[in-house]
């Protein structure tokens, strides 16, 4: 069946909260009601029906044709068996704790996306703003699970307060990359800047390129790790830069021993 | 001199609010941004925030939330510089120019004295990258770590690796020194870590009250935060107690939504998603530090400020100068009454705010 579509009618005057715009909640409901549905975050009333127009399809499966920086919060807390594509930009929260299904974004996305994503699949390909994952401010936990693909580039903090889940950013990602990791999976295949896992736990942060770390990640020498092997062939449909990154003989940095010391980063050795 | 100005023309205050009334009742989204300002200010501007179904922000929310966002996403331990004063025997400062950003901080703490309570000893001192040749006050054996501001971050990671007895990568020489000082930070009765968010970011800040929180496991060690500048710690309190959340909150949809992204002045100046703003700094008239020339304007600020000539410019008082004012003491880490110092005729901010919010069209809801 085809999908729900939604084509944006011009370029928003104020921010959007697309939240509820998600399979779970358009399910069963006719054109008007979608129509209707408040998407304003202003005093100016703004409703689905004022910017984009609405053709019905199967709901399981939204696509956004055409996007704007001004889209928040895209696919938040979507449940397990809905899809969602938007081919355009994407603004804040993308992704916000989804609970699964699957969200692709074709051009970028803004600050915390896929934050506090528990479940699901996350793919976006241009590049992402602050704090990929991460818990918004004043909230304690980030990722708890899920798999986030960003093929461009990504901001400052990715992966901050990761506890389940891979995240792979194939292009640079911004200052601090894992800060604060407690478990989970990065892998960043480009460059990488400021202090990556400061404040990790536990975890692993794989890097392709091997930057200048802290006093705090001790040198373990060089291995070929069985699991990771395994674990890249796993990753191998998804990102084949991130399998032959895992696939060969890492060099392990245990880290960051100020705080717990159990969580590593790995570079190629 | 005169009180007020339109695009650098000088004008009668009342007109002046009259205009600043037509300005912001008019905006689809404004932001009320700056919020330099004493409690009863920051209580007027928040209400006017709301009122107009906008957003506000503080000009020092980076440092502000930098500090907060350790204290609410992980934890920190804190003290009053009184406190700090009276019991502490070892003092961990950290960064350079801290007497800048609180210039009475020395004279408070009161280093050179011995404590009154606790240990009877000389207190003792440790300096992690202070400027060249601050780290010397008469009567106090510091020690210093050198460290430009990049190098902090690792250093106290390190400390905090050694205190925890946990192996970090540097060399023997290295290693035995951070191991020296972090036996003396042990072997204090009660310590205090000093700083400046101005200095820091917040994973350098939640570094440090990790090693503070560390240190509790075997004595007492806390923290004495150096808050950011124009009033910040008493507008951030006000906010709290008003909305539940800290500047950086918007009222867009009729109820408070904090976002530290969303509502960032700057960011919603230069995106055009505010479409006037009104900017209040009392204490010091700092300007405002977006890029975009053509948003319609309101400021209210000190006597002094170089206005650049666009929009309305209203002169108010400084608080606890030209009118008594409630606002955050760094000396008592509390809200005080200070009375004026030098008593003028200029408006306080809350009622510059109160003048402009009487003149608003019927249209606005009140």
């Amino acid at each position: 069946m085809k999908p729900l579509v939604l084509t944006l009618r011009h370029e928003p005057q104020q921010r959007l909260d697309l939240s509820p715009l998600v399979p779970d909640r358009l399910i069963r409901r006719t054109a008007k009601e979608i129509e209707a549905l408040d998407i304003g975050t202003t005093r100016i009333a703004l409703k689905v029906g004022d910017m984009f127009k609405v053709r019905l399809g199967d709901a399981n499966s939204i696509r956004f044709e055409g996007g704007s920086e001004r889209f928040d919060q895209v696919g938040a807390k979507m449940l397990a068996g809905g899809a969602i594509h938007v081919e355009g930009d994407v603004g804040a929260q993308a992704g916000r704790a989804m609970a699964g299904g699957k969200l692709t974004i074709a051009g970028n996305a803004g600050p915390f996306a896929a934050s506090a994503l528990a479940g699901g699949e996350v793919e976006i390909g241009g590049d992402v703003g602050d704090f990929l994952g991460g818990p918004l401010a004043g909230e304690i936990p980030g990722m708890a699970g899920g798999r986030v693909i960003v093929r461009g580039n990504a901001g400052a903090r990715a992966g901050d307060r990761l506890r389940r889940g891979v995240i792979i950013i194939e292009g640079d990602a911004g200052e601090d990359v894992g800060s604060r990791l407690i478990a989970g999976t990065m892998i960043v295949l480009g460059a990488i800047e400021g202090r990556p896992g400061y404040l990790m736990k536990r975890g692993t942060i794989a890097l392709a390129q091997t930057p200048e770390l802290g006093p705090t990640f001790v040198d373990c020498g060089a291995f070929h790790f069985g699991f990771a092997r395994v674990y890249a062939r796993s990753l191998a449909a998804e990102s084949r830069g991130a399998a032959r990154l895992l696939g060969q003989k890492l060099r392990r940095y245990a880290g960051d021993t100020a705080v717990y010391g159990k969580g590593e980063i790995l570079t190629p050795a | 001199m005169t009180d007020a100005s339109l695009d650098g023309r000088s004008i009668p205050r009342e007109d002046a609010y009259a205009h600043a009334a037509r300005i912001l009742g008019a905006a689809h989204f404004p932001l009320v941004a700056g919020l330099g300002a004493d409690v009863a200010g920051a209580r007027a501007a928040i209400l006017l925030a709301e009122r107009l179904r906008g957003a506000f922000d503080h000009l020092a929310s980076r440092d502000a939330l930098a500090d907060l966002d350790v204290l609410r996403s992980s934890s920190m331990f804190v003290t009053t510089p009184n406190e700090a004063r009276l019991r502490s025997d070892f003092i961990l400062l950290v960064g350079a120019g801290l007497s800048s950003y609180w210039p009475a901080m020395f004279d408070r703490l009161a280093l050179h004295e011995p404590p009154r309570f606790g240990a009877q000893s000389r207190r003792r001192a440790l300096w992690i990258g202070p400027k060249r040749g601050e780290a010397h006050i008469d009567g106090v054996d510091i020690d210093t770590i050198a460290a430009a501001s990049h190098e902090l971050p690792g250093v106290l990671a390190a400390l905090r690796a050694r205190v925890g007895g946990r192996p970090v990568a540097l060399g023997d020489a290295a290693t035995k020194k951070l191991d020296a000082h972090a036996s003396a930070m042990k072997a204090a009765q009660f310590g205090v870590a000093v700083w400046a968010a101005e200095n820091l970011d917040a994973l350098t800040i939640e570094m440090l009250c990790g090693l503070v929180a560390d240190l509790n496991a075997a004595t007492r060690f806390t923290g004495v935060p150096i808050g950011a500048r124009s009033g910040a710690t008493g507008v951030v309190q006000a906010s709290g107690w008003m909305t539940g959340f800290p500047p950086r909150t918007g009222f867009g949809r009729g109820y408070p939504e904090h976002d530290t992204w969303r509502f960032d002045a700057r960011r919603l100046v230069d995106s055009n998603e505010a479409d006037a703003a009104l900017w209040i700094s009392a204490y010091d008239g700092e300007p405002p530090p977006w890029r975009r020339a053509d948003l319609p304007l309101v400021t209210l600020a000190a006597a002094g400020a170089k206005a650049d000539g666009r929009g309305v410019f209203i002169t108010v008082g400084c608080p606890g100068r030209d009118h008594d004012a409630v606002d955050f003491a760094q000396e008592t880490s509390s809200l005080v009454l200070r009375k004026a110092s030098a008593p003028s005729k200029l408006p306080s901010v809350a009622d510059a705010i109160g003048a402009i919010g009487a003149r608003f069209s019927e249209d606005v809801p009140c």
